[in-house]
């Protein structure tokens, strides 16, 4: 059994098997590092078949950093600073939380075009477990001044992703789902998809789902089951968290009373404290329910979607925050 | 020297330092003196000494030399320099830490002349790494000088980035160790030992030169190595006093932030040889 089909079990199989995220984002920097000898890929030992392909045709654009992410972050703001486009890759949990101070007082404190591109967001290390999970990543990275914060739910935006970041160098750190994830629709191909930071990919009404990444997924499960109850929620993936842009998530939620986040997050600071923070700022609160790790957690051994159980960020959990929020929103 | 002015004397130029750095120190009792002066003789020779490429009023020349203060809590030192070299208008000084001035007690890059931001101790090196690489991938000759705290050498980060730059055999990198054998609370080698200090940066693949931090001199000797290294980096550790220049605050960790009260305030700058003398820099 694959990976993903273990993973994913709620999902649709996809016609063909999609492409990892990481994947689908190196490829594009591969080909456009040909002409663009100011694009540096930097890692701190940590692999994607797409950077073999990488190493062997850029050689001299990649840098391995050794597994030293505080030196991989001081070297690139060196780099940044002598006007290359650097790209820094490892796995989530330790290019964020390892070399965090690292982050703010180089890359944040000069505003320099440095991108943070993270594989394993969440949970995705399951068995790892506490010390490869990525579950504190958007609570720390979104503290940190000017930056752009990405999840693709998928490799099609993976790769505008990609682009956006050659195309507008800026301080970015783009979050990759460990496993594929299928495409959802609409797609967003091209960088200036982006732009709004929002889309509706379920359409629904009375309760909206607002999520991102690989859940969007159990999202649209949780709504195609409730949709039987004659009532589909709307699911909403918030890819970009900050900055958030509240004007098109008031825009999407129009005829929705009430908010269910789901997260692969410690609740304190993280995705559904983003959604919650920019409507009352926007004076727009409405009943919201968050799903995502609480403090205090306890973590049993299992696959990713068993911790989704254990947790209550599973199908079964949003559906039932759905249902509850349905008579407050009405 | 083909930036600064023509100074021939150059211990006479470190006393000059010395006072800017004072006067801007005591204007709003804010800044690192003592920690300024342990490097007052290597900033000396770097900018004035004939070592460093630079060109007056061109702080973004690309094929300047680049200088790292990486101990930041004394990289406002450089600012009575950068204004020498043009770089910014001396009037400047007299307004360092004041509301809405560029001048901080911190420095950071939008000061001309200020490379990267410092005042989080371990960045430098690193930076200056990135620097190096960078100058050899555009095929460009600049070398890259950072200036470390011997305390900074505590930071973890330091060494991997000594091990990258050695890997990578970054000859054109040169970290100056301030090695005044202070932290705030104590003597290093009582608090956590250092030494062999020249030893671990041996160990690291760099080529090393351990000198007085304050002859000029032997500075210049050291210095000279750089280019013939053997595709090393060159690390020099400079054996410094802090707060050298003035005598009661020599080697003594107390005066780190403390400022001098009105009687000590005359003592130094007798020692510095007048705020008068500075009228006259």
């Amino acid at each position: 059994m694959t990976e993903s089909a273990i993973l994913d079990k709620t999902a649709a199989a996809p016609a063909a098997p999609a492409p990892l995220m990481r994947d689908a984002f190196i490829d594009v920097l591969t080909e456009a590092a040909g002409d663009a000898p100011d694009i540096l890929f930097v890692s701190a030992d940590f692999g994607a078949k797409a950077l073999d392909r990488y190493r062997r045709e850029r050689a001299s654009q990649f840098i391995h950093a050794g597994i030293s992410e505080q030196n991989m972050v001081d070297l690139a703001a060196g780099l940044a600073l002598s006007g290359k486009r650097v790209f820094l890759y490892a796995m989530a949990p330790f290019l964020t939380l390892r070399c965090l101070e690292q982050i703010k007082a180089t890359v944040a404190a000069m505003q320099l075009p440095v991108t943070l591109v993270g594989v394993g967001v969440g949970l995705g290390y399951d068995h790892a477990t506490l010390t490869h999970f990525a579950i504190e990543d958007l609570a720390c990275l979104k503290a940190m001044n000017g930056i752009e914060i990405l999840t693709p739910a998928d490799a099609p935006t993976a790769e505008a992703a990609a682009r956006l970041c050659l195309q507008a160098p800026a301080f970015r750190y783009i979050r990759l789902d460990r496993q594929a994830q299928p495409g959802l629709a609409p797609p967003l191909s091209a960088p200036g998809d982006l732009k709004p930071g929002l889309r509706v990919v379920g359409a629904g009404q009375t309760v909206a789902i607002v999520t991102c990444g690989a859940l969007c997924q159990t999202a649209l499960a949780a709504a195609a089951e409730l949709a039987a109850d004659g009532a589909a929620p709307r699911v909403i993936d918030l890819y970009r968290v900050k900055p958030l842009a509240t004007d098109n998530l008031l825009q999407a939620l129009d005829g929705c009373g009430a908010i269910v986040t789901v997260e692969e997050q410690l609740l304190d600071g993280g995705f559904g404290s983003a959604v919650a923070e920019a409507l009352i700022d926007a004076g727009r609160l409405l009943p919201m329910r968050r799903l995502g790790l609480r403090d205090g957690f306890v973590v049993r051994n299992g696959h990713r979607d068993r911790l989704w159980q254990d947790f209550g960020i599973d199908r079964p959990a949003i559906v039932a925050a759905v249902r509850d929020l349905r008579q407050a929103a009405l | 020297m083909n930036g600064a002015a023509p100074f021939n004397d150059l211990e006479e130029r470190a006393r000059w330092l010395r006072r800017q750095v004072f006067h801007m120190v005591m204007q709003h009792r804010e800044g690192h003196a003592p920690s300024s002066f342990s490097m007052a003789e290597i900033l000396t020779l770097l900018y004035y000494g004939g070592v460093a490429r630079l060109r007056r009023g061109e702080p973004d020349w690309p094929d300047r030399d680049r200088i790292l203060v990486s101990k930041g809590h004394a990289a406002h030192a450089l600012y009575p320099i950068l204004a020498d070299l043009d770089y910014f208008d001396t009037a400047e000084l007299d307004r360092f830490t004041e509301p809405g001035s560029f001048l901080g007690m911190y420095a950071d890059n939008r000061v001309p002349g200020i490379e990267g931001i410092s005042g989080s101790l371990g960045h430098g090196l690193g930076m200056g790494a990135g620097f190096a690489l960078a100058a050899r991938m555009d095929g460009r000759d600049y070398r890259t000088f950072v200036i470390l705290g011997d305390g900074e050498c505590y930071e973890g980060s330091i060494w991997e980035s000594a091990m990258f730059a050695a890997h990578h055999r970054l000859d054109t990198l040169v970290a100056i160790v301030d090695r005044n054998a202070l932290c705030i609370l104590g003597r290093t080698e009582e608090l956590v030992r250092l030494d062999p200090l020249a030893d671990k940066w041996r160990s690291f693949g760099w080529a090393v030169a351990e000198v007085d931090g304050h002859d000029l001199g032997a500075l210049r000797a050291a210095l000279g190595r750089l280019g013939d290294t053997g595709g090393k980096p060159l690390a020099i550790v400079a054996d410094t006093v802090k707060g050298k220049g003035i005598p009661f605050m020599e080697g003594r960790p107390e005066w780190h932030n403390r400022m001098p009260d009105e009687q000590q305030l005359a003592l130094a700058w007798q020692a510095l040889g007048g705020p008068e003398a500075r009228g006259n820099d």
